[in-house]
């Protein structure tokens, strides 16, 4: 099981997400409102895994996916992304996200990433 | 979907936020193109999207990822913003109110106006669109084998071993490209990719039937290689190596997907949930439920004190002092979670001005500040009518036109300010604008004419005293009724919502330079620090705030100046009410209170100081209706109905 940190400018996403993590038995290490807050959050937590909203206020997740990515080149970083946004994704996975859920979440689909990045 | 129940008050709470976060960006971008301002509106209507399609709110989700498709155009330079699709893009965000008011009702949020609006949304982009249709980006032809080069580098690296992949996709996954992007960035981190068939590129763009077939020379065993390419959305994985392909068979790897769904983790333990959770919403109702019990509790704890001054005991005294500091404390908790800053309802203004000043083919600018001022939610609620009214006044009556204007020597865009400040125990919203002022002669004439003032009263009047019969009902300056302010309704309506709320206001004008009123506003209303005291046998409360001292009324000289009486205390002359009319004033009252209202002061009599309290002031019901002088009615201790004496009304009827 892992420490999640949820990264979302929507605390209706957070806490959408929060509820499926911990239904799959997951912790939750914190929680993040926008890029800067994420980067701060990971030196703090260290949690296992980052689930990262692309469109947010003040740093964008792809600019916060790289600054925990310079922190530590290990990050597991999953990025939260709704239909569409397919070139920021490819962005994402080019700057180290290892993993994508797509908007609306599905529990299932959720659970399986995060577990096959934790597997991995 | 009841299930999502539970979420939708935070769907309702954070779609307002966005859609004011829009609302408020648009009119930014309607001054002129924006980079911040498009980027705030994307994100809020991206947002919106999201948090809707995770609800099943389908109206909603299409109508912003219209929006959102706009200003993806507008953002990226495609398209320019133009008053049109300004207008477009309001009328669209009125339906997201309108739909938000709907889910918060408990619906599914659907619009009559969808489709219309879908149309036009699309529409504007497509006839504004010139530069598009530029697909996808063209993959170079040449680079079908990735990295010719390290063809050429040693294949018998000492220590690493050559492997040969077959990844299969699923093939419900409809982002091959996302997935294969990331199992190559696996497999990267654990050696070198020699041969990919489909390219990189065409892998990228999704072009490929979901199987990707690769060579990698790596120091890693078979299993790690395996596990990294197994991503989600990979159902099979096979794995040979050329050099031992004689040894074995190559090896199959299927990924199950399933065992994830069945598995049922162990619960976390309750302590480690929510840790880092720094703030929840909560209904406004419970908060109002508590609200009352608090008062409840103060309204007993009053009540207990009151028993155990009979029997004076040291235990029971000490354990209510530490009760009455607790209740004190939670009374204080309770008043700050109530707080709500003023930008709740500021944040509508610049729509009204924007929508008004075009109606009205006026050219107004509006400046707002101190909108993080914070006041009690109750006090809040009855401000927003109000506030609305005095601005449509001054977009009304006191901007000129823009000619007009021009004329008079001023900038053609007239300027009105709001701002709110803490100011010790109030707070001050001001509404200031630079236009025609109001006059003070023709304001006595309309006086007289509606027979608000006698002939003889009104030459010695001051100008302060004149703007006061502003608020006069029945008194209304607009020359003609027009749809923006005039229905009817005068400022006198404002006086009123201002005192229902303990309020007050007043004006000051100077003709041609502006207007500029100025409310006074407690911060919160429910629980007041009150005197109790004695008139004519009867108990009342008079509010701490508004006790300016208390004097003894023997020694005072009394004046009677016509059928006022009044009294000289510290070389002020003050009037002296002995509220025979509401309590039949009785003569053995001894005790001066003097009360004060903004400037004005004056002084009642009362027969005996009872002490000092807090307390709940609850307002008189309808079914006893309004009662001049009396702002509502408390319960102390021992459990009887006390009158609160409206000290606003008495003083300024004077």
């Amino acid at each position: 099981m892992g420490k999640i940190l949820i990264v979302d400018d929507t605390l209706f996403m957070r806490t959408l997400l929060k509820n499926i993590l911990f239904s799959g038995g997951h912790t939750i290490a914190g929680e993040a409102a926008d890029g800067d807050d994420a980067i701060e959050k990971y030196r703090e937590l260290k949690p296992d895994i980052v689930t990262m909203d692309v469109v947010m206020p003040k740093m964008n997740g792809i600019d916060a996916l790289k600054g925990i990515k310079a922190l530590d080149p290990n990050a597991r970083v999953i990025m939260c992304t709704a239909v569409g946004q397919e070139q920021m994704v490819k962005l994402a996975i080019k700057s180290g996200a290892r993993g994508y859920i797509v908007k609306p979440f599905q529990a299932p689909k959720v659970l399986d990433e995060i577990k096959n990045i934790l597997e991995s | 979907m009841s299930d999502l129940d539970m979420y939708r008050s935070l769907y309702v709470a954070e779609s307002r936020e966005n859609l004011e976060n829009i609302v408020k960006h648009l009119l930014v971008l309607e001054k002129g193109s924006d980079q911040d301002a498009i980027a705030e509106i994307f994100r809020s209507a991206h947002s919106l999207k999201g948090m809707s399609a995770s609800m099943g709110f389908d109206d909603m989700e299409q109508i912003c990822h219209a929006m959102e498709d706009i200003f993806q155009s507008l953002r990226s330079g495609d398209l320019h913003v133009d008053t049109e699709v300004i207008d477009l893009l309001l009328k669209a965000a009125d339906d997201i109110e309108a739909m938000v008011d709907d889910i918060e009702a408990g619906g599914q949020g659907h619009s009559p106006n969808l489709d219309q609006r879908l149309e036009s949304l699309r529409s504007w982009k497509a006839g504004g669109r010139q530069d598009r249709d530029r697909g996808v980006p063209i993959v170079s032809p040449t680079r079908d084998v990735s990295t010719a080069d390290s063809r050429s580098s040693d294949w018998n690296n000492l220590g690493t071993s050559l492997y040969r992949l077959e990844i299969e996709l699923d093939g419900k996954c409809d982002t091959k490209n996302l997935r294969g992007m990331i199992i190559l960035q696996n497999l990267d981190s654990l050696g070198e990719i020699i041969d990919i068939v489909p390219a990189r590129e065409v892998i990228e763009d999704g072009d490929f039937e979901g199987a990707i077939y690769l060579s990698i020379r790596s120091e890693n065993d078979g299993d790690a290689l395996v596990k990294a390419a197994s991503v989600s959305e990979v159902c099979t994985v096979r794995i040979s190596s050329p050099e031992e392909k004689s040894a074995s068979a190559p090896r199959e790897v299927i990924t199950s997907r399933d065992d994830a769904r069945d598995r049922k983790e162990a619960a976390v333990p309750a302590s480690d949930r929510g840790r880092e959770v720094k703030n929840i919403r909560v209904d406004i109702t419970r908060l109002d439920q508590m609200m009352n019990l608090i008062e409840d509790l103060v309204i007993n704890r009053g009540r207990v004190m009151q028993i155990a001054q009979k029997y004076r005991m040291k235990d029971l005294d000490e354990t209510l002092n530490m009760i009455g500091r607790s209740v004190a404390d939670l009374q204080n908790l309770m008043m700050n979670i109530r707080m709500i800053p003023l930008s709740h309802i500021f944040n509508r203004f610049p729509r009204t001005v924007r929508d008004l000043s075009q109606k009205m083919g006026k050219e107004i600018e509006l400046t707002i500040e101190g909108g993080q001022t914070e006041l009690d939610r109750s006090v809040m609620e009855g401000l927003n009518d109000p506030l609305l009214h005095l601005i449509r006044n001054a977009i009304d009556h006191g901007i000129e036109f823009p000619d007009q204007r021009e004329k008079a020597g001023k900038p053609r865009k007239g300027l009105i300010q709001i701002s709110a400040q803490r100011d010790r125990d109030n707070v001050i919203i001001t509404i200031q604008d630079d236009g025609a002022g109001i006059d003070p002669d023709r304001t006595l004439n309309k006086a007289l004419q509606r027979e608000l003032i006698t002939r003889d009263s009104a030459p010695g009047m001051s100008k302060e005293e004149i703007f006061d019969l502003l608020f006069q009902p029945g008194f209304s300056t607009a020359e003609k009724v027009t749809d923006v302010s005039g229905r009817g309704v005068g400022l006198d309506v404002v006086k009123t919502a201002m005192q229902a709320v303990k309020g007050s206001i007043k004006v000051e004008s100077e003709p041609g330079t502006g207007t500029r009123f100025e409310l006074l506003l407690p911060p919160t209303m429910a629980i007041v620090d009150v005197m109790m005291v004695r008139i004519n046998g009867r108990r009342c409360a008079i509010p701490v705030n508004n006790i300016v001292e208390v004097a003894s009324l023997a020694g005072t000289q009394i004046h009677s100046i016509g059928a006022r009486e009044t009294i000289l205390l510290r070389d002020e002359i003050l009037t002296l009410n002995r509220l025979d009319d509401m309590f039949e004033g009785s003569n053995g009252a001894e005790i001066l209170v003097i009360l004060q209202n903004q400037q004005k002061k004056m002084a009642i009599t009362v027969d005996a100081i009872i002490g000092q309290q807090e307390v709940v002031i609850k307002p008189l019901t309808r079914i006893v209706g309004s009662c001049p002088g009396i702002s509502g009615v408390t319960i102390p201790g021992d459990g009887q109905v006390v009158p609160v004496i409206d000290v606003n009304s008495i003083v300024m009827e004077n």
